[in-house]
């Protein structure tokens, strides 16, 4: 009988420690934008994020600023904060949903959601890279949105609009709360 | 002054009947099996402006939104230990709208409320949102009007040798002058959209942009000293008199002027 407490109390600890809060230990958060006279990149390292991963089931969230996206040249950032109602929607989310055994893999499938622009945007089975180093989990990947997804209508430099391609490069380092 | 204070009572009257009156948010969270879940955050996001609300629920699981105007609203409810309940669309009105949420146990999502921004870096502006619309606009215009002013612009200077030289007759030379105030007229015109166009405050100048409101500095003072010197040229020449003093600079300053505003205009075509 002694045995058998003992049995579950060991079950019951090994389950609560698969369990757990991860912390953003730091982020890049990347959009790229291609133009017949321009390819431009903007990038943010001002993301804030929380992991949480219970039962087996990761959820990763990171947020960032959209005017916080710097891409070399302010003008150009602001246009895009305007295009894509940043001032009225100010917080880009990323949302990675993925078994919390994947972590453990180089090469994971997992969904996305993007919250973007007033508009949410859903992508299953992403192709994402983890590494494990010490106690940090990188994932990294690129999410095939489209400017379209978020009904955000193309910039245009000389009239010419940019391509409705707008591929988001995802880096981001976990370690365990 | 009985009638024009009773114009002033019923002028107030009607504005006050224009303006329509805060509605409330309100309702009760529960879990299935009913029991109230306290602590729960509510955000009410605005669909046409995108301005949120939040609030949190009481012991009794009950919350309140209060001064909403009335619209569509997005609601959120989250609550540790539950999936988030999202409701598409709830019109709020000039009264209480209740919207109840009944919350499913999940795994502990993470919120945009766990992540520590403030109120100033998640709650959206419409008022901000229309400045950078406003200012992009006026911004789309001065690049079109650029653009279009450099047609007039390559015609002014093309007619230049035939209105400067020995053999130049006087309707080459007002050909040259109608062409160049056009310019100059347009050029303004195209100049006033950036200057007039919203300032946003607390953003840096930075990247090809300083280029081209750098050289901005140049081929605006000419574009403005280019038709002064030109019209004193074509006094001289009408007198018969040979181009002197400072309206001899005419041709010079053009050339400066028009070079500057080709390189302005590259400066934000190219990638450097």
């Amino acid at each position: 009988m002694k045995r058998t407490i003992l049995a579950a109390f060991l079950a019951l600890a090994s389950l609560g420690a698969a369990d757990g809060q991860w912390v953003l230990a730091s982020s890049t958060l990347s959009y790229h934008v291609s133009h017949p006279l321009h390819q431009s990149e903007g990038v943010s390292h001002q993301a804030k994020g929380k992991g949480v991963c219970q039962a087996g089931q990761c959820n990763f969230l990171i947020a960032v600023p959209v005017k916080s996206f710097a891409s070399g040249d302010t003008n150009r950032d602001l246009h895009m904060v305007q295009v894509t109602r940043g001032a009225q929607f100010p917080l880009v989310s990323v949302r990675v949903s993925l078994p919390e055994a994947a972590l453990t893999m180089p090469a994971i499938h997992c969904d996305v959601e993007i919250e973007f622009a007033g508009q949410t945007a859903k992508y299953k089975d992403v192709a994402l890279q983890a590494a494990t180093k010490g106690n940090e989990t990188r994932i990294t990947g690129t999410i095939p949105a489209t400017l379209s997804d978020f009904k955000i209508d193309p910039p245009s430099l000389l009239s010419i609009p940019v391509k409705n391609e707008m591929p988001v490069r995802l880096d981001m380092t976990w370690r365990p709360q | 002054m009985l009638r024009i204070a009773a114009f002033v009572g019923l002028l107030a009257t009607s504005l006050l009947a224009q303006t329509p009156a805060a509605g409330t948010l309100a309702g009760k969270v529960t879990d299935p099996a009913g029991a109230v879940v306290a602590n729960a955050t509510v955000t009410a996001t605005n669909i046409d402006s995108g301005q949120t609300r939040t609030a949190t629920s009481g012991a009794d699981g009950s919350y309140q939104v209060p001064g909403l105007p009335p619209g569509s609203y997005r609601v959120k409810i989250e609550a540790a230990g539950f999936k988030p309940l999202e409701i598409a669309s709830a019109t709020i009105g000039s009264a209480q709208t209740v919207v109840d949420g009944k919350l499913e146990p999940g795994t502990s999502i993470p919120s945009l409320g766990d992540l520590g921004f403030t109120p100033d870096q998640t709650q959206g502006s419409a008022q901000d949102q229309a400045r950078l619309d406003k200012r992009s606009h006026m911004l789309k215009t001065h690049q079109r009007l650029g653009l279009i002013t450099t047609a007039p612009l390559v015609a002014t200077l093309f007619l230049a040798n035939g209105a400067a030289g020995h053999n130049s007759t006087s309707s080459s030379r007002d050909l040259h002058a109608i062409l160049g105030g056009v310019t100059a007229g347009m050029y303004l015109t195209t100049a006033s959209f950036a200057i007039f166009a919203p300032k946003i405050a607390g953003t840096p100048t930075r990247g090809p942009i300083r280029v081209h409101k750098a050289l901005a500095w140049i081929h605006g003072p000419g574009m403005i000293l280019t038709p002064i010197l030109g019209s004193l040229a074509l006094a001289q020449k009408d007198k018969g008199e040979k181009v002197h003093g400072i309206a001899s600079a005419h041709g010079a300053v053009a050339g400066v002027t028009a070079a500057a505003y080709g390189a302005a205009m590259l400066s934000v075509m190219i990638k450097f």
